[in-house]
């Protein structure tokens, strides 16, 4: 038995949800990613609580600094160890599935240990007075030392979770995929449904693991070395251009841009092959997979040096020439996003669609993600961009594509449920999760949107300094519909009933 | 951009409710005309956003200090240092109708400088980083008399909800 089955079946109500079907052969595409999607369900309720509690500190007039403590810790918890880990966990099982490959070995230990590690210890940073916000503000953990705000220790602490979370997402997870894309022997046994590079699903997933591999490695080198000299291993002073601000920020800027990016051309590509799966007429094809693959090359293309639309406002020395390009490689995505949108309409317009939960999910967090998209390209002009940066737009920004990816992996995940663990979920509370998290995602995103364009401040704690206090209330009800459906989603896991089909009719169905 | 989310909105509603809800059938809709309605939406959408982007070089900061670098005789320098958690400025009044050239660095980590109007929007903000040898620089003419607040937008530590300043315009 995979180790990942043993732990999972061990941990109390989630080992419920979460446990591994062991009699259907699959065992070893289904294991880690289970193990992987069950945790980052726990990291989910952490960051779920401290989302709450932003608002709920201001309502109630606490101390400034619980609210920054709880904004570095309810981003930490959401980007990486719940959003990027359930994104691992369910894209590796697809891989799998797809290609006949084994997640098993030490390298899928190595992510979840590395992720999960490397996430509790900058937990215990931020609780130990680590208040950086999820975006570092470089050089702000130095600064705050200096200024006596927390101690070096947390700080390498804190570097040495960041480290291992990153280490995780620019060379271990891609590695992985790489690997199961390329090498390695098929297994017959294990292949749910054959695809290839030429399907779009497979091709977008390849882009996303390069394009994290690439824009990845400058931060990974230089935090890398402030990591070293941190630790005394190598001289501060060797390793002064690492410590540069200015070299920091394009680095971590180039990763963090792309790193959206990665994840959008990821989830784009889930929908490109799960919704086929759910048409009316049963073809399974899309309108037209030529038309889905230049969706995807744009998106990667315009994406890559879009990054600069970061640096409007930051950097005066940018010649202006490079910002225009960063404005119109941000609008040109959005090409892609047109070519994008219209494939999925006219796949749904020809063939007709099976509303499922789980296909209902993709799409409305696909809607989410479009919605989100326009805000972007907004804030990715240059003339905008001076006068709405720094405000609650971009927070609802970065929200809103967190919580649109968030619902279309959960839609994907909905799907796979069946073959992971021989169980499927109820329909009625599958719809009321997509609802309650629907217009919960919705109004909140746009609440963000209102406040920003108000002038509010984000990561701010003072909400009530210009009678912002209107657009937290409106976060908070609309952050608990969120949390509504998320309780629902729970419940539905918790009170999933067996398949009562032979395995194989199980794959068949489920996929 | 409700202009283009609401009708996107309604119509991807629109479409998964028909086929999705309402009458599921396959549709015999032609390929070579639905390519044709992709060719005008991507069209369309091309367009749309070249539009946008070109109407919008005008209102580009850098475009519109360097016009009124370029118009003004007598543009009135201000500098701005950025510290935890305050503001050191050279000039805090200033009158209507004249252009201020406000170059702000920070001392120490990132921050930034944003002026608000009175009535509550933000005019512009610029984000400082430490360390660079030029300062960030924007030209900005003030159109009504008030007291305009300052404020740090980049979350700066501790006391960052209270760094803010403010002008007066006369």
């Amino acid at each position: 038995m995979v180790t990942a089955t043993n732990i999972v079946q061990r941990i109390p109500l989630l080992g419920k949800m979460f446990s591994v079907d062991t009699s259907t052969g699959l065992e070893e595409i289904n294991a880690w990613p289970s193990l992987m999607v069950l945790t980052s369900f726990v990291w989910l309720a952490v960051a779920g609580l401290l989302g709450v509690a932003l608002p709920l500190t201001q309502l109630l007039g606490l101390d400034s600094a619980l609210y920054y403590t709880a904004l570095t810790a309810h981003g930490a918890a959401l980007a990486f160890p719940f959003l990027f880990q359930l994104m691992i966990g369910v894209s590796l099982h697809r891989t799998a599935g797809c290609l006949g490959r084994p997640v098993t070995g030490w390298l899928p230990a190595l992510i979840y240990i590395f992720m999960n590690v490397g996430s509790v210890l900058l937990t215990l940073a931020i609780l130990g007075g680590l208040k950086i916000s999820y975006a570092l503000m470089y050089p702000l953990p130095i600064v705050g030392v200096q200024t006596g705000q927390w101690s070096m220790d947390v700080v390498i602490l804190g570097f040495t979770g960041i480290a291992l979370v990153i280490t995780t997402v620019i060379v271990l997870y891609p590695v992985q995929v790489l690997w199961m894309l390329f090498f390695g022997r098929e297994r017959e046994d294990l292949v749910l449904e054959r695809r290839t590079l030429r399907d779009p699903g497979m091709l977008g997933m390849a882009m996303a693991v390069l394009v994290l591999l690439v824009a990845g490695i400058p931060i990974l080198i230089i935090a890398g070395l402030i990591l070293l000299g941190l630790y005394g291993v190598i001289p501060l002073t060797a390793i002064a251009w690492a410590t540069e601000p200015v070299v920091f920020q394009f680095a971590f800027f180039i990763f963090a841009h792309n790193l959206m990016e990665a994840m959008a051309i990821m989830i784009v590509a889930a929908v490109y092959a799960t919704l086929p799966l759910y048409l009316a007429d049963g073809t399974r094809k899309l309108f037209s997979d030529r038309l889905a693959k230049l969706a995807l090359w744009i998106l990667l293309v315009a994406s890559l040096t879009s990054f600069f639309h970061h640096f409007f406002t930051m950097f005066p020395a940018m010649p202006s020439a490079l910002a225009y390009h960063g404005n119109i490689m941000s609008w040109a995505t959005g090409i892609g996003g047109a070519l994008t949108i219209f494939t999925i309409l006219a796949t749904i317009w020809k063939h007709g669609l099976k509303p499922e939960p789980g296909t209902m999910a993709l799409l409305m967090g696909f809607a989410l993600y479009i919605l989100d998209g326009v805000s972007a390209v907004v804030t990715s002009n240059v003339a905008w961009s001076f006068q709405i940066h720094g405000t609650m737009w971009q927070a609802g920004h970065t929200m809103g594509v967190l919580v649109a990816i968030t619902l279309m992996w959960m839609g994907v995940f909905y799907h796979h449920y069946p073959v992971i663990t021989g169980r499927r979920l109820n329909r009625v509370k599958g719809n009321w999760f997509v609802v309650l998290y629907s217009i919960g995602a919705a109004g909140a995103f746009y609440s963000f949107l209102a406040a920003g364009v108000a002038g509010m401040p984000r990561r701010f704690a003072a909400w009530d300094q210009e009678g912002w206090m209107v657009y937290g209330n409106l976060v908070l009800i609309f952050g608990l519909l969120i949390a509504a459906g998320l309780v629902v989603f729970a419940w539905d896991l918790l009170n999933s009933r067996e398949i009562e089909t032979s395995p194989g009719e199980q794959t068949v169905a489920a996929e | 951009m409700l202009c283009l989310q609401i009708p996107f909105l309604v119509v991807f509603l629109y479409i998964i409710y028909r086929k999705g809800f309402a009458n599921p059938d396959p549709s015999d809709a032609d390929q070579r005309k639905l390519s044709r309605v992709d060719g005008l939406w991507v069209t369309f959408v091309i367009i749309l956003f070249l539009g946008i982007n070109i109407a919008s070089i005008e209102y580009m900061p850098p475009i519109s200090s360097a016009r009124a670098v370029s118009t003004q005789q007598n543009i009135r320098d201000v500098d701005v240092t950025a510290e935890s958690w305050s503001y050191e400025m050279s000039a805090r009044e200033f009158e209507v109708g004249q252009a201020v050239r406000f170059s702000a660095k920070s001392a120490d980590t990132m921050h930034s400088f944003a002026i608000y109007h009175p009535d509550g929007r933000m005019l512009f903000t610029m984000m400082l980083m430490p360390g660079l040898e030029t300062p960030a620089s924007i030209v900005h003419t003030f159109t009504e008399p008030g007291i305009y607040k300052v404020r740090c937008l980049e979350y700066c530590g501790a006391a960052h909800h209270e760094m803010r300043d403010e002008i007066v315009v006369k």
